[in-house]
């Protein structure tokens, strides 16, 4: 895939991030929504607000990299470093190449950022914690840890775009002691020093690589040492902010020297509301894993922003609009309609509603592909009119109608799912099972209904 | 013929599909029957607006899914009986009912609903009922063939192993004159030596400008074969099977992608391949390595696709080489490129191919 759009020059050093005029004051000064552009070497100009597409072993799911670069159009894809890692030397720290080996090793589009941390989003918690000098991890082959030098030589040779360095997150109890909490901070703010020191500046300017710090999910209090020695000693070395809890983006108005820098939110949003929230506290951009799970439930988005914060007047002007459609109802069986009136995606052009609602009783994988594809279209639509929301100066007005006409959460999608694979979820104790067993034969002595 | 069993081929888009130079894929009429069902099928007006595929389709009657996936069916004159897999009910599948759903279904060529034995059946009487039956539906399906003029209904030769049998059925089916001719009941158990004599026996009686469709055949020796037998289509549903199993077919023969041998393999899953999954960057391809299939075989549905895009091209890139070598009247030159290719040594060319082609003046160990 080569078709990258305004290619940059290859100047790491050059600022990345540019931020655009945005209202109604200086975005550096007070926490609001913005504007701005983020250009990496080689890459397609990325305009913020925008989002982050989510991989799983270095692929979208369901989408091969030529239907990734032919119908969708993300600002960046999250690869995590655990899906690479359930061998010691695994094939992509071998790949023979001039290019970048990650781009290269997953046929990834080489217009789209890659942005590499060490975990998935959302991580299977490990029961045994991080020490001092190991991080766990869980690979396809099950759990297992990685050092920050490993880390470190891994991530300066697969050379990703963008690589978020490790962190002490969360990964036992979601609500950890003060002293936990404390300890996060700390080896946090050792593991990003001996990571700076590792991937020096030379490195990162050879390898064409640029960091965003991690920022906890725990109260500001806690973490300000850490964040201060960003801010204080750091601001040189890093291009971003990976943030893991967007309540704390208020706090970070106290760092000069953080505030110019784009902020990448890991605090997965669940709905479109979500998203509005994380960028009116000025996101730049939003990791969106739940696009995949819509997609897998079957569902098809139906949400656009109105720009202009008047509520369309299409259909039932006073109904609560959904977020999704669920495609395997069987009110779709015939309907020769587009997933959504007058979207302009390849689904939507070249296929109906009946196809989609027929592939998800068949339980075909086109099904979750087509879904894919538009679903991560109306995204970056929705993104497109946020920008435009704005520039215009309508982004409040924007968010309070959409608040107001769509509904608070997406439908349960009620179709099957395709089968999960040990390194997509752990399961828990008393966990409904999610691969339902396959269908046999009603009557005792009747075939299977074999996969023909 | 690549199997889009359900309306949709394993994941590709029909962009993908088409790009894999597919024009004609073939549906299953007792799937699209269960799901969608008729009733939908007439509702949104066939199966090639309910997929988006303006090429051909081709459609099997819905016997042969019936009887090989229902132990409990049973096969009289009046059709074949089957309990519903929906809700257990008993079912009639007639000539009749086979021809409205086909017609439903709006595919380019239909099938004839015909009485399916396995060929190895020893049951003789048993096997001329069937051939005989197959005739007198074969009657019916045209009696009841609603679109003659947009559809074309393609007779099957049934008879088992027993040439005597399949003679007969052919010089009945013929008299008949549909726009096209399979070869039926040979899908797997047969001995590959009897397979040819039954394909090389009914091709000879067969008119010359009607194409002769051996049903449910795949494996690229076989496909070689029969061309060389005088036959012109097939289908299979293994080339995409496989590649969900992580296997690639190429012209060295099958490789196990999930092999450990592979996990370091930097080359395309076959080199000089012209599938999009093989082609560089900028020859328009994706570039894909065979470490990279290895990485995600049975792990992401990407993996498949990748693979099914592959082999889906290799077959129908096989079918091309072999009408062009026959324009080029070079066809016994590229067999034995291809057994070549395929084989170490001569020595390990398998007996019944080697047999099957000297009766038809192709020599392989020359
Ligand atoms: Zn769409
Ligand atoms: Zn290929």
């Amino acid at each position: 895939m080569s078709n990258s759009n305004d290619p940059a020059p290859n100047g790491a050093s050059k600022p990345t991030f540019t931020i655009g005029t945005t209202t109604p004051s200086d975005a550096t000064d007070e926490l609001c929504p913005r504007l701005g552009t983020l250009q990496l070497p080689g890459r397609r100009t990325v305009e913020t607000p925008n989002f982050t597409a989510v991989t799983s072993r270095g692929v979208i799911p369901h989408l091969t990299p030529e239907v990734v670069s032919k119908y969708t159009s993300f600002s960046s894809a999250y690869i995590s470093l655990e899906d690479f890692l359930e061998k010691k030397d695994h094939a992509i720290l071998k790949m023979p190449t001039t290019d970048r080996p990650l781009h290269a090793f997953t046929s990834f589009p080489t217009h789209i950022p890659t942005i590499v941390a060490a975990r998935r989003c959302p991580s299977v918690l490990a029961p045994g914690g991080n020490t001092a000098k190991n991080i766990s991890i869980f690979t396809s082959t099950g759990f297992s840890t990685i050092t920050v030098p490993k880390f470190a030589a891994t991530v300066a040779h697969i050379r990703p775009d963008i690589v978020i360095p490790l962190a002490d997150l969360l990964h036992i109890s979601l609500n950890p002691s003060l002293k936990k909490k404390v300890r996060m901070a700390d080896r946090t703010e050792s593991w990003m020093d001996e990571f700076l020191e590792l991937v020096n500046a030379d490195v990162r300017e050879s390898a064409g690589i640029k960091v965003f710090a991690p920022i906890l999910p725990i109260d500001h209090a806690t973490q300000w040492a850490y964040i201060n020695h960003l801010n204080e000693d750091l601001s040189g070395d890093l291009a971003g902010l990976a943030i893991y809890d967007v309540n704390i983006l208020p706090d970070l108005q106290l760092y000069k020297n953080l505030t110019s820098l784009p902020k990448l939110s890991l605090d997965l949003p669940k709905t479109p509301h979500d998203v509005l929230r994380q960028v009116a506290l000025g996101v730049d951009l939003v990791l969106a894993s739940f696009v995949n799970v819509i997609s897998d439930a079957g569902i098809a988005f139906s949400f656009t922003l109105p720009t202009d914060g008047d509520i369309p007047t299409d259909g039932d002007a006073g109904a609560i609009r959904p977020l999704g459609v669920d495609m395997s109802e069987t009110a779709h069986a015939t309907s020769l309609e587009p997933l959504l009136a007058d979207c302009v995606c390849y689904t939507c052009t070249k296929h109906h509603r009946a196809y989609v609602n027929h592939l998800l009783h068949a339980k075909e994988m086109l099904g979750w592909n087509l879904l894919q594809i538009h679903n991560h279209h109306v995204l970056s639509v929705f993104f497109s009119s946020i920008r435009t929301a704005m520039g215009r100066g309508t982004f409040e007005a924007a968010r309070e109608a959409f608040g107001r006409a769509w509904d608070v959460d997406f439908p349960q999608g009620m179709g099957e799912r395709p089968r999960a694979r040990g390194y997509h979820f752990k399961s828990e104790v008393s966990q409904e099972k999610y691969n339902k067993p396959v269908w046999k034969g009603l009557e005792p002595g009747q075939g299977v209904m074999a996969d023909v | 013929m690549p199997v889009a069993t359900q309306a949709s081929l394993k994941g590709l888009t029909y962009e993908q599909l088409e790009q894999t130079s597919c024009r004609l894929c073939l549906n299953n009429t007792y799937h699209l029957g269960l799901k969608p069902g008729q009733e939908t099928l007439d509702a949104v007006g066939g199966a090639h607006k309910l997929q988006g595929w303006d090429h051909n389709i081709l459609t099997d009657s819905g016997g042969f899914q019936m009887v090989s996936l229902l132990e409990l069916a049973t096969i009289t004159e009046e059709g074949v009986r089957f309990l519903s897999p929906h809700d257990g009910s008993p079912m009639l599948l007639t000539p009749e009912h086979s021809m409205s759903l086909q017609n439903s279904i709006g595919s380019d060529i239909m099938m004839q609903l015909d009485d399916v034995l396995v060929t190895t059946s020893p049951d003789a009487a048993r096997m001329r009922l069937a051939m005989e039956r197959s005739v007198r539906w074969l009657d019916r399906c045209i009696a009841a063939h609603k679109k003659p003029e947009t559809q074309n209904l393609f007779c099957i030769i049934q008879g088992g192993l027993d040439l005597e049998m399949r003679k007969e059925c052919c010089e009945e089916m013929v008299k008949r004159d549909t726009p096209g001719i399979a070869i039926g009941g040979l899908s797997g158990g047969e001995a590959k030596d009897d397979f040819c004599r039954v394909v090389e026996t009914c091709t000879a009686l067969l008119p010359d400008l009607k194409p002769r469709y051996v049903m449910g055949i795949g494996f690229p020796e076989d496909l070689v074969v029969s061309v060389a037998l005088g036959a012109d289509m097939f289908d299979c549903v293994w080339p995409t099977r496989t590649a969900r199993f992580g296997a690639a077919v190429t012209r060295h023969g099958v490789l196990n992608m999930r092999n450990a041998r592979f996990a370091h393999d930097f080359g395309p899953v076959e080199t000089g391949c012209g599938c999009n999954c093989c082609l560089s960057v900028d020859k328009g391809g994706m570039a894909v390595t065979r470490a990279f299939v290895h990485h995600n075989s049975a792990k992401e549905t990407v993996g498949a696709h990748l693979l099914t895009i592959h082999n889906v091209y290799y077959q129908l890139n096989l079918m091309r080489q072999i009408r062009e070598s026959i324009i080029a009247q070079r066809f016994p030159d590229f067999i034995r490129e291809f057994f070549g290719n395929l084989y170490e040594d001569t020595e390990d060319y398998p007996t019944w191919a080697v047999d099957a082609l000297r009766r038809v003046n192709v020599d392989l160990i020359k």
